[in-house]
């Protein structure tokens, strides 16, 4: 565990020091902003306006963190070297590929952390600070949506190309913000085989559903049908998963 | 004395990216052993197999077949890696942390503890040269600077063998030199060194012994003079004559030339040379100089490349 946590620390520290990483932060901030302007312009509750912008942000934005950082995190490594000399030393290919996606973790978490901090201070000056409470386990679940984004993206590092890596996990991104709402509609409207098959599909592609506890808080509904520990649950399954995939995968590679 | 490395048939073939059906052999049938305290030079042109090899040493590729031992151990079996540093060919690394950063990092990897690692830190650093810019991130470095960090993190640990993926490639003069001091200061510790480069003055510089390999085969392992073919070593008697025997001399050796006030005889062999010193001392002339004269090593990989290509027209 010493060595991933070692592996883990120092790619965040090289990660967190990357110019690209604080454009990422301040476009956020920026879109944060804009929430103010928007309460202006719309008719509701500003303080629902600003809550449902602001967490959405936190949302894209760390999956974007997670995505554009994650994609090259290894196979930048094995393109330029770096990861020959770690691998010189008494260091195994698992506890590698596990400290990169703690280390990358630990990126994504602390960038949720600043951006709460910018919600936090918008929702004071509105006078709904305690508001931040309530959304605790929603910004958790956001957290653990991006852990299962982080744990896809070093998967995909570990043996595609950063663009193809890309197109992969943005995919699987997709895929589980949108698969609710499709087996839905199908389930309404088509055939009994299609039903059938997507039915079945539905168990093997991502639900992001699990974790889409956003609107729930902000609109008062509280907690309704959502388990945290089912959405705890299924997203250490999947990153258990998709990890061991990658250990699989990255042990049988061949460093050229 | 065990040996650092044991390779023994080591081969490995790839698939052609492109043409999947067609089997590229990378290197064949190789065998060699380094020993503690030698420096070992591994010469190839480029695409020779040099790289793999050496990644294959390291554990990073499988090989086809063959055996290879780092210490008695498999390749990246943890204890005989605590015993062996790597530098790979023009490393890069994490360009946001700083040269002290990078080291403390290795130092952990390599189970060195905190409080001995700080130490071990300042004198590495020292050793490369590296004290004064240990604070700055390594984007900041030159490639020159980058090459001694990296070969600072290869010795972090205190290894008894280092093993170099062409140290001085992209190096101007002085970070050439700068390298090959570190690698002679290595030695100096008693540490032995397996290095790759296609820059010849370097290896035969620096090398007890030269592996040459060509084509993914070992064409020549040993000590500079040993790895010489014999026909490609010649010979020569200096020796001092009054200049009005010139004609004489001229007229009596194929082959004499006349340098400041003496008169030198190149000879194919051995035995002719003695025959000509026994010629010259008959006749009461000064001896100066005698012995072979051995090719650089860059002749020496010349013809060899030369043998070969006639070899296979022939064959």
């Amino acid at each position: 565990m010493g060595k991933i946590l070692l592996v883990a620390r120092y790619t965040f520290l090289e990660m967190v020091r990357h110019k690209v990483l604080y454009a990422f932060v301040f476009f956020a901030f920026f879109i944060l902003g804009l929430g103010v302007a928007i309460t202006q312009m719309t008719i509701g509750e500003p303080l629902d306006i600003i809550s449902d912008i602001g967490l959405g942000t936190i949302e894209i934005f760390s999956t974007i963190i997670a995505i554009f950082m994650g994609i090259t995190i290894i196979q930048k490594e094995i393109s330029l070297r770096t990861l020959h000399p770690l691998l010189a030393r008494p260091l195994t290919r698992p506890q590698y590929i596990l400290g990169k996606f703690f280390g990358m973790l630990l990126l994504t978490l602390v960038g949720i952390f600043f951006m709460t901090i910018i919600l936090w201070v918008m929702l004071y000056f509105y006078g709904g600070p305690e508001r931040m409470t309530v959304y605790l386990p929603s910004l958790y679940t956001i957290f653990l949506q991006t852990a299962l984004v982080v744990s896809v993206a070093v998967l995909c590092s570990s043996f595609v190309e950063p663009a193809v890596g890309a197109m992969f996990t943005i995919s699987f991104y997709l895929i589980g913000a949108t698969s609710y709402n499709l087996v839905y509609l199908i389930n309404k409207q088509s055939s009994d085989l299609l039903k059938n098959i997507v039915n079945f599909l539905r168990y093997i592609l991502p639900d992001f559903s699990n974790f889409n506890i956003k609107d729930n808080l902000v609109y008062g509904r509280g907690l309704e049908n959502i388990s945290l520990s089912f959405a705890t649950l299924y997203a250490a399954a999947g990153i258990l998963i998709v990890l061991a995939v990658a250990v699989i995968a990255f042990n049988k590679k061949e460093l050229n | 004395m065990t040996a650092h490395i044991e390779v023994e048939r080591l081969s490995k073939t790839y698939r052609h990216p492109m043409k999947v059906w067609k089997v590229i052999e990378a290197v064949k049938e190789l065998s060699f052993t380094t020993d503690p305290g030698e420096i070992v030079g591994f010469v190839g042109h480029n695409g020779a197999g040099k790289t793999t090899t050496i990644k294959m040493l390291m554990g990073f590729v499988r090989p086809t077949a063959g055996r290879i031992s780092l210490f008695g151990k498999a390749p990246g079996d943890p204890a005989g890696l605590r015993r062996l540093g790597f530098l790979p060919e023009r490393p890069y690394f994490y360009s946001h942390l700083t040269g002290r950063e990078l080291l403390r990092y290795f130092c952990g990897l390599s189970d060195i503890p905190g409080a001995a690692a700080k130490g071990r830190i300042e004198n590495t650093l020292r050793m490369v040269g590296l004290s004064d810019a240990a604070d700055l991130t390594l984007n900041n470095y030159s490639k020159g600077m980058l090459q001694r960090i990296g070969i600072a993190q290869a010795v972090i640990h205190d290894p008894e063998l280092v093993v170099m993926d062409e140290p001085m490639s992209g190096l101007d003069p002085i970070g050439r030199r700068e390298v090959k001091d570190i690698i002679r200061e290595l030695k100096k510790n008693g540490k032995a060194v397996l290095f790759s480069s296609h820059i010849l003055a370097d290896i035969e510089d620096l090398s007890d012994r030269i592996l040459i390999i060509e084509n993914g085969v070992r064409r020549s392992f040993g000590p500079l003079t040993d790895i010489i073919p014999k026909q490609d070593i010649s010979w020569h008697v200096s020796f001092a004559a009054p200049d009005r025997d010139r004609e004489t001399l001229f007229a009596a050796f194929k082959g004499l030339r006349a340098t400041s006030g003496h008169f030198t005889v190149t000879i194919a062999t051995e035995q002719e040379m003695n025959a000509t010193i026994a010629t010259v001392l008959d006749k009461r002339y000064t001896i100066i100089e005698a012995g072979p004269i051995y090719p650089t090593l860059e002749e020496v990989v010349f013809r060899m490349k030369e043998r070969s290509e006639t070899e296979v027209h022939h064959g």
